[in-house]
């Protein structure tokens, strides 16, 4: 099964890749979200930005399956994830990167089978896994540290390796939470430029990050959230 | 492609294994232990049905004959008996082979019937049955139906031996399926537990493979087979032990002479059932594994 790329149901003039229509989340009737209601175009890149417990986290967890809105809908492409079968949440997940704060590599494994194992979850052939992953490698420059394993590379680097499974099987769109949280102003930079590189590509970025310095480098879309709701959205120019 | 797959979930089976060494060797013996209980109940089940089925071919009923027959009355009421289908095998012993017979089983005795001055042994029919007839309610029916022909004057068996040994054989076939059914559910219970052990060891690496778009059955595979292996080991453990504790006691049995020619009488499984047991055990492991998988709730992640 493939996840569609066309919309089962086109929205009029919609080239949006993600809609949310008034999404509300709660956890044991405390607020994650609350009427969230907002539109990211394909190939933009989105700062979510808010302090801790605004609701960033809960917003990415909901665009990759992992949480249900008790009240709303999201579109992706289209397609709406309250129809989508726990079967098919796989497929979503295959289109869409995920870069995590604490980098989630697995220590044991070398840069190579974890940068490879999206490939090979979707049952990619050895050749086409491996022309994929030396390519991810290649573009966060890390392709010499193949053999490596996690523990024996910076942390700025894990995050790189991170990075690189997220785009290894070209996402449609990719979602960093906190990614810089580890990371000092340098390595922040570093991996922002990454970002910023991936998405001139045509991959739609949403980084979900309380840090001011990525803030500082990204002259784009900012959405803020705060106790759940949207406060504001402003396109910014450092 | 699928091998590529198959090998990866195969590597992750192992690795699962060899990260938690100590439980896995502690499940493992556990279980085998655990089957080995059932297994000594199986045992003695099938060592008893052997030996039923056995003492039941040497069973034999005796049907009298009134004294003043003529020959043609004998013939036709041993015809009568031999078209019955319970009937395998039928000799006819006539009044003087039962005396010769009498005399020299019991030579010492023999005095107390010259007193009588005539053979005061009635000619006979011996029989033993057929397989599917030689269940003790099928003898008494037999018995019954024999004892109403016209010259047969009584019908003889050990009713209450064959009837001991029949209930004895179901009362053991009962304490086996009670006890196969416990230790069953343990055995389930403790491969659950080391898979489960190895879930939390291992959660982390589920919830990337979540993240990453694994399938629930990508998922689950390898700690089905971590399973299935553990459940195998043990049972393949558990028929090595029997073996070694079933030769133990025939040896013993063997050395003892007051069970003399007993030793040649045990059985232990054949191939078939030791290869039925085994896959029980894999069947086993493979529920535990998916009772813990299914407690764990993995894939919603």
């Amino acid at each position: 099964m493939v996840w569609p790329l066309t919309p089962v149901r086109p929205l009029p003039l919609s080239p949006s890749m993600i809609q949310l229509f008034h999404v509300s989340k709660y956890y044991d009737r405390r607020v994650a979200l609350s009427d969230v209601t907002l539109e990211i175009e394909k190939g933009e890149f989105v700062l979510l930005m808010g302090p801790s417990g605004a609701g960033k986290s809960t917003l990415l967890k909901l665009l990759i399956g992992a949480e249900r809105p008790e009240e709303g809908q999201i579109l992706i492409q289209g397609r709406s994830l309250s129809k989508l079968r726990s079967s098919e949440i796989p497929l979503l997940r295959r289109k869409v990167g995920v870069v995590l704060q604490d980098f989630r590599l697995l220590p044991k494994k070398t840069v190579f089978d974890n940068v490879s194992l999206p490939l090979l979850v979707q049952g990619a052939s050895t050749a086409e896994i491996r022309r994929k992953v030396a390519e991810a490698l290649r573009a966060v420059g890390l392709d010499h540290k193949k053999d490596h394993v996690p523990s024996g590379l910076s942390t700025g680097e894990q995050q790189r390796i991170c990075i690189a499974r997220a785009i290894v099987n070209g996402p449609i769109m990719l979602l960093a939470d906190e990614p810089t949280g580890n990371l000092d102003p340098e390595l922040t930079s570093e991996i922002i430029d990454l970002f910023k590189s991936i998405n001139a590509r045509g991959t739609t970025i949403i980084v979900a990050t309380h840090d001011p310095n990525v803030l500082a480098q990204v002259s784009r879309r900012v959405i803020t959230l705060d106790q759940g709701r949207v406060v504001s959205q402003e396109q910014v120019c450092s | 492609m699928f091998v590529r797959r198959l090998l990866y979930l195969l590597r992750e089976a192992v690795a699962n294994v060899l990260t938690n060494r100590t439980t896995t060797v502690v499940a493992v013996a556990t279980t085998a232990f655990t089957f080995a209980c059932v297994g000594v109940f199986l045992l003695l089940y099938v060592n008893l049905r052997a030996m039923a089925s056995s003492l039941e071919q040497d069973i034999e009923v005796m049907v009298y004959l009134q004294d003043d027959l003529t020959e043609q009355m004998r013939r036709e009421i041993e015809q009568q008996l031999k078209a019955d289908r319970a009937v395998g095998s039928l000799t006819f012993v006539s009044k003087e082979r039962a005396l010769a017979d009498f005399q020299t089983q019991f030579p010492s005795e023999s005095h107390l019937l010259q007193g009588l001055g005539q053979n005061p042994l009635p000619a006979s029919f011996v029989i033993t049955f057929a397989v599917e007839s030689r269940s003790s309610e099928a003898m008494q029916r037999w018995a019954t139906r024999a004892q109403s022909i016209s010259g047969v004057t009584q019908v003889q068996y050990n009713q209450e031996w064959v009837e001991a040994l029949a209930g004895m054989v179901r009362y053991i076939e009962v304490a086996a399926i009670i006890v196969g059914v416990i230790l069953s559910a343990a055995s389930v219970t403790i491969i659950a537990n080391t898979i489960r052990l190895a879930l939390y060891s291992r959660r982390e690496e589920i919830e990337i493979l979540g993240l990453i778009g694994a399938s629930t059955t990508f998922i689950r595979v390898p700690y089905l087979l971590e399973g299935a292996a553990l459940g195998l080991l043990g049972s393949a453990l558990s028929l090595v032990i029997l073996k070694a504790g079933f030769e133990l006691f025939r040896h013993e049995i063997r050395s003892a002479s007051r069970f003399l020619g007993v030793d040649a009488l045990l059985t232990f499984f054949p191939l078939d059932m030791c290869l039925v047991l085994v896959c029980v055990g894999l069947f086993l492991g493979c529920a535990g594994s998916f009772l813990s998988l299914l407690r764990f709730g993995e894939g919603r992640v």
